[in-house]
């Protein structure tokens, strides 16, 4: 029974992590909500607590990955609770799992890139529930190999760490290289905007905007605000194109009629 | 075919979206990452957040189609701020503007949005909460997570519902003023869409190398001499490979991928690229 709801509980955490409240799958929450089912809840609000304040440093921010939050917490709620561990001795050896479940997401978007052609499909043919099916078809795979790796825990205990180092260790180029082919993936889909957008009179303009945020990137004190700082920067050369635009399109405007009259 | 349609086929208005649509639209805006995925990070999640929208607004299956397939093309902004874009792109789809000015409009809007949104929520309201109340959580108070959870959700929905009517009107109002001078509005949106692409590519741009080339006590960083020549170097030749490719060689964006996962692994296992792995054969520089 237990075993049951902890899957369910980790099932929705997973997708809560980038979806739903995006704050379920926080320890806060999500430790005593596990204590709960593990039958302790104290040792829930002690471990998420704890955890809460460490990831405070650690936020999901600009699409940087850390060690996943959510398996870390739930397998350390785990140990504590049915191993017997201090709370700092279950986060320690949770760790090998929060870098699994960092596989996992890394799998996942990897995964799911390949599906996009399958969404295209559906947008072609104008067809909604394509589309849903796509998003639950990623729901489900990150659920299910969360909620697996969860159940390992549960099972094998922490005699499961050793085998998964092993693994890791043995296999980290494997992983290492899906995590570089996933930070290139996105170049793809700016390829596909520029192929449509790059008229060929923009190619400076995406020129100048590569070298606006290549220059305000990095410097400390503007590198937090680059994306903003870029728009205001781009907003000032689009009403200026638009203001000239309409000036000239009205004089030639103007000038046609009276010299027709 | 109808994904390389510029304009719709019917290009009556259509009604505004009713409140109940709107809001429904609100609640499905939290599944934005449902699919994410390295190739277009949340673009299948955007479109499922706008679909009841786009389905009272396109009434004839060519138009659904344009502009499902549009709204399928790369999307990243921030989460909890995406409501912001839906109700400007969803006035500019109901008024049927033309389907180079949505895009240009949805991508100079999503970008910034994102450090906006990350300094907003995850920089300051999220630590403050969080010190207050995991403090009470750790002295076995249960008072600690429900008061969190009110606290960031509460102000979460409330910017969805707030941006949601706030761009959706804003939109509504801009659009008069606009089609005037339509073809000029395009013409400025399309330079600050590709402009914020430019930018894009560089602050995305993550990929970066890992070889330090061992040469007694001055080791050579080889990304330290690639920035000095210009700064993400890698990503913006990756980026024009890619174009190429999609748009001189005919490639599918799927064989661009396999492309890369293959150059990631390979490059992973002689410790080309920065990460922490162990190289599948020993190499003197990762």
């Amino acid at each position: 029974m237990q075993v049951v709801l902890l899957a369910i509980v980790t099932f929705i955490f997973a997708i809560d992590q980038f979806s739903l409240t995006e704050l379920l799958y926080r320890p806060i929450i999500a430790c005593p909500i596990i204590g709960l089912i593990l039958g302790d809840m104290k040792t829930g609000l002690a471990v998420g607590g704890t955890y809460e304040l460490m990831m405070i440093g650690n936020m999901p921010v600009g699409g940087a990955q850390p060690p996943n939050a959510v398996l870390g917490g739930i397998v350390a709620m785990v140990f504590a609770v049915k191993s017997g561990f201090s709370v700092e001795e279950a986060l320690g050896a949770s760790v090998i799992f929060a870098i699994f479940g960092q596989y996992v997401v890394t799998l996942t978007f990897t995964v799911m890139s390949g599906f996009m052609a399958k969404a295209d499909k559906a947008a072609e043919e104008a067809n909604p529930a394509g589309i849903a099916t796509v998003n639950y078809i990623s729901m489900a795979i990150l659920g299910g190999l969360f909620a697996v790796l969860a159940v390992l825990a549960y099972v094998g205990g922490t005699a499961m760490a050793g085998p998964l180092q092993a693994f890791s260790d043995k296999f980290s180029w494997v992983m290492g290289g899906l995590g570089a082919a996933g930070g290139m993936m996105r170049y793809v889909g700016f390829a596909i905007l520029l192929k449509i957008m790059l008229a060929g009179d923009m190619w400076g303009i995406y020129l100048a905007g590569f070298a606006a945020a290549a220059i305000l990137g990095n410097i400390p004190a503007t590198s937090g605000a680059t994306l903003l700082l870029v728009a205001f920067i781009g907003v000032a050369i689009a009403i200026y194109d638009f203001n000239m635009n309409v000036k000239i399109a009205n004089n030639a405007g103007n000038g046609g009629m009276s010299d027709g009259i | 075919m109808a994904s390389n349609a510029t304009v719709y086929r019917d290009l009556t208005p259509a009604q505004p979206l009713d409140k109940a649509t709107l809001n429904k639209m609100v609640w499905k805006s939290t599944m934005l990452q449902a699919s994410f995925n390295y190739e277009r990070m949340q673009a299948a999640g955007w479109l499922w957040g706008i679909l009841p929208g786009l389905q009272k607004i396109h009434t004839n299956k060519e138009d659904l189609s344009a502009s499902m397939s549009h709204n399928l093309e790369f999307f990243n902004t921030h989460p909890f701020l995406v409501t912001f874009v839906m109700g400007i792109v969803l006035s500019l789809e109901q008024q049927k503007a033309d389907i180079n000015t949505i895009r240009a409009v949805r991508v100079a809007a999503m970008g910034p949005l994102g450090g906006i949104g990350d300094a907003l929520f995850w920089f300051t309201l999220v630590p403050i909460t969080a010190g207050i109340t995991a403090n009470m959580a750790i002295s076995g108070s249960l008072a600690g997570p429900i008061l969190y959870f009110i606290i960031t959700f509460g102000v979460q929905m409330a910017l969805r519902y707030f941006f949601m009517y706030w761009s959706y009107n804003l939109g509504t109002k801009a659009i008069t003023l606009l089609t005037k001078s339509a073809k000029e509005f395009t013409h400025a949106a399309s330079m600050l869409g590709v402009f914020v692409v430019g930018a894009l590519t560089c602050n995305y741009g993550a990929t970066t190398l890992g070889m330090v080339i061992p040469n007694g006590e001055k080791p050579i960083d080889v990304q330290a001499l690639l920035d000095g020549i210009l700064p993400a170097l890698l990503p913006l030749g990756l980026t024009m490979l890619c174009y190429f490719l999609i748009k001189k060689k005919g490639w599918s964006p799927i064989k661009c991928i396999l492309l890369f996962i293959v150059i990631g692994i390979i490059g992973c296992a002689i410790g080309i690229w920065s990460g922490s792995y162990t190289p599948l054969i020993p190499v003197p520089w990762h």
